[in-house]
């Protein structure tokens, strides 16, 4: 009996498994289920309202036409996704269309991942209108001067005001417009006892701060570090002194962005920074908790300046012909005007295309909604991201040396930037 | 013996093995031979580098800093754990409805996923709004900053570890406990032995089957950590929670150098083979077996 049992118990084992992997291979090519629908996998980040647009956006481009069938899978923030878009692809079963952070598009492009979109976008040169796309966020679609990406819900850095808070400590809330008037708001604000603001040590603010200050993370070709110069030291050295002074706090881990925006949303802090993603979730947040909200330039050193952000679509290689078809189809679609009016007003992120901006329908809704505007605006004083292959690494040598500075009192910011960018300039060479 | 009767014993351990060999011995060996070459997991080539990477890895302040953290991390971690489930078994080895409540309580962590506990504690330990520095602050006691800083970030690791751990770890002392007969202990009795003689002559000889158990598991697990950091801190600030299973996420999975990555996989290989190896030679002679 029992002989039996195991028996019957390793074949029923054994022919799920085998059933298993018929499933498997039958659904990725589920074109030859008689149904004549090719389906393909889009991968995208985030949840909440971001999701919520994605998943809205999908689902209208599958009721658009009746060729294609897009499933929409969600993985995480960008780390996440990245890093299983890498080993999905490595597993040949990469998604066809993913969400891809800017800053990564030269090392997905450089290691052979992506599909190049040059020849799509010339041939459909009447309906993409690649001269439509705000020049300001082609920068990193571009790779060696071949385009690798469409840009989708991208963003720049804004500086969030608890305008209410600002009133209640008797400061003027139209600043501060610079890192001068930001220190002095948040020593009025300290005397009250509040935090002025919660912020990570974050990379993507901190090429904003350097750009602010006149100089760049990079030098132009690429090859060696710049952010040791004194435009990068002294974000660093600003930082320091908020966070010495008791300014400023600086959240740390995976959840560093969501606790400091935390703090903003229980009116624990006055500031914070963040990308304009998050403006419609910021209104409701302000609204909820009863306090007026506002939105700004982050504050200029010797200038304005932004980093730009978000994610692009981009195509895998390795597709079919009948994949990369469908695949175009609907980045074209998620990237068209109308649609990228649709996600700037429900999630906040920047409308990509000049028509956009000037059509009558934004341009009533910043009139409702100023805080909308201001990410637009700012894209004047923007700029791309870096993205070479060895950025990654060190975006996190960077961050590491600019906590030591701001964290031990012995080391100076020119002296942890010093460190780092030796480190970079290793890493760069190559 | 017929032929069925000689293969039945293989062929019942056959899918055991099958899978043993996909998941844990291939891997191994993949791992190793993927530790000699630059490679990004993607592009077609791969690039004989030989024993560079081991070179590159054992260059890097970097990496010196991650083995201290994982070995600090791991002695904390497993002598704390270890002592105070110790201490909370003798103390909850008998019976009542107010033990088997404390039972039940610290054994809760144990079946909470890691990363809600992760998220929890990073808002206990809130340098500024956090229920932890408020606590502390009714007794008088400067602010911490927790996972802020270099100078306390391992240690509040440490404390979810143990926090986590103690539940489960009490439970398999007081199983060992029930399992100690107790004529041993009248026989004690008779002969007018002290309480801590008794513990430490009698108790813990005979735990320490147990005891090894637990030492070398968790010390496995905790140089495996991964979960907190990844969530918690992400290795920092300034390195000082970066862990070997972190460190090889970071450089295969976020800076694309599977080579480099393997390398370190295999330096964690190394040393939990070695760890293990150590402590049965060690430990065997001297532990009670019945």
């Amino acid at each position: 009996m029992f002989k039996k049992m195991s028996l019957l118990t390793l074949a029923a084992l054994m022919a799920v498994s085998l059933a298993a992997c018929g499933k498997d291979s039958a659904s990725t090519s589920s074109a030859a289920e008689g149904k004549d629908k090719i389906t393909i996998k889009y991968w995208y980040a985030f949840g909440d309202k971001i999701e919520e647009a994605k998943l809205h956006l999908v689902d209208e481009f599958n009721k658009s036409q009746d060729r294609y069938k897009v499933i929409g899978e969600h993985q995480g923030n960008y780390d996440d996704l990245h890093a299983k878009v890498q080993a999905a692809f490595a597993a040949g079963n990469a998604p066809a269309v993913s969400d891809l952070e800017i800053a990564s598009t030269g090392v997905f492009a450089n290691s052979g991942m992506l599909e190049e979109l040059t020849p799509f976008a010339e041939r459909d040169k009447d309906q993409v209108k690649m001269d439509d796309f705000i020049k300001g966020l082609m920068g990193n679609a571009y790779v060696n001067d071949k385009l690798y990406g469409l840009p989708f819900m991208r963003s720049t850095p804004i500086l969030y005001k608890n305008v209410s808070m600002l009133k209640e400590a008797g400061l003027n809330p139209a600043g501060p417009k610079n890192w001068q008037e930001f220190e002095q708001y948040a020593r009025v604000l300290k005397e009250k006892g509040k935090t002025a603001i919660s912020m990570p040590a974050d990379i993507w603010f901190y090429e904003g701060f350097v750009a602010q200050s006149g100089g760049q993370m990079l030098s132009d070709d690429g090859k060696s570090a710049a952010f040791n110069s004194p435009e990068g030291v002294a974000p660093v050295e600003f930082w320091k002194k908020l966070s010495m002074d008791g300014l400023m706090k600086i959240t740390v881990g995976n959840e560093a962005g969501a606790n400091a925006d935390k703090d903003w949303a229980n009116q624990l802090s006055a500031f914070k920074f963040g990308s304009t993603a998050g403006v419609s979730a910021a209104i409701e947040i302000a609204k909820g908790n009863n306090f007026e909200m506002a939105t700004a330039f982050m504050p200029a050193n010797k200038s304005y300046g932004v980093p730009t952000g978000g994610c692009q679509l981009v195509m895998t290689s390795k597709l079919s012909d009948e994949e990369k078809e469908a695949a175009w189809a609907f980045i074209k679609f998620m990237t068209s005007k109308e649609n990228t009016i649709y996600q700037h007003k429900h999630v906040g992120y920047l409308p990509t295309r000049v028509s956009a901006v000037e059509s009558e329908e934004l341009q009533q809704h910043f009139k409702e909604f100023p805080q909308y505007k201001v990410a637009v605006d700012q894209l004047e004083y923007a700029r791309p991201r870096p993205m070479e292959n060895a950025y990654p690494e060190v975006a996190k040598i960077v961050r590491s040396s600019i906590e030591k500075a701001i964290l031990d009192p012995n080391v100076t910011p020119q002296e942890a930037l010093n460190e780092a960018a030796e480190k970079a300039n290793s890493l760069l060479k190559k | 013996m017929t032929l069925w009767e000689k293969l039945r014993p293989y062929g019942m351990v056959a899918p055991a093995i099958l899978v043993f060999s996909v998941f844990f011995i291939y891997p191994i060996f993949y791992m190793i031979y993927l530790s000699m070459f630059d490679w990004n997991f993607i592009s077609p080539t791969k690039n004989f580098v030989g024993l560079q990477n081991f070179v590159d890895l054992f260059k890097d302040p970097d990496f010196m800093q991650v083995l201290k953290n994982s070995l600090v991390y791991m002695l904390l971690t497993v002598s704390l754990t270890i002592g105070i489930s110790l201490l909370f078994a003798v103390w909850l080895n008998r019976t009542g409805v107010f033990y088997g409540f404390v039972q039940g309580a610290i054994f809760s962590p144990h079946i909470i996923s890691l990363v809600s506990i992760s998220l929890l504690w990073s808002w206990l330990m809130d340098p500024e709004y956090g229920l932890l520095n408020w606590a502390i602050g009714l007794f008088g006691f400067e602010k911490l900053p927790w996972l802020s800083h270099p100078s306390t970030s391992l240690i509040s690791l440490v404390i979810v570890a143990v926090w986590k751990g103690i539940g489960f770890n009490t439970l398999v002392f007081i199983a060992g406990l029930q399992s100690i007969p107790k004529d041993i202990y009248e026989a004690a009795n008779l002969d007018q032995s002290r309480p801590w003689k008794t513990f430490a002559r009698l108790t813990f000889p005979m735990l320490s089957p147990t005891v090894f158990f637990l030492v070398i598991i968790n010390m496995i697990s905790s140089f495996q950590v991964f979960e907190t950091i990844a969530i918690m801190t992400q290795g920092g600030p300034v390195n000082s929670t970066n862990t070997l299973v972190y460190y090889i996420y970071d450089y295969g999975f976020r800076f694309f150098k599977i080579g480099y990555a393997s390398a370190a996989g295999v330096v964690l290989l190394v040393i939990v083979g070695l760890l293990t190896l150590l402590y049965f030679k060690l430990l065997s002679n001297r532990i009670h077996y019945r």
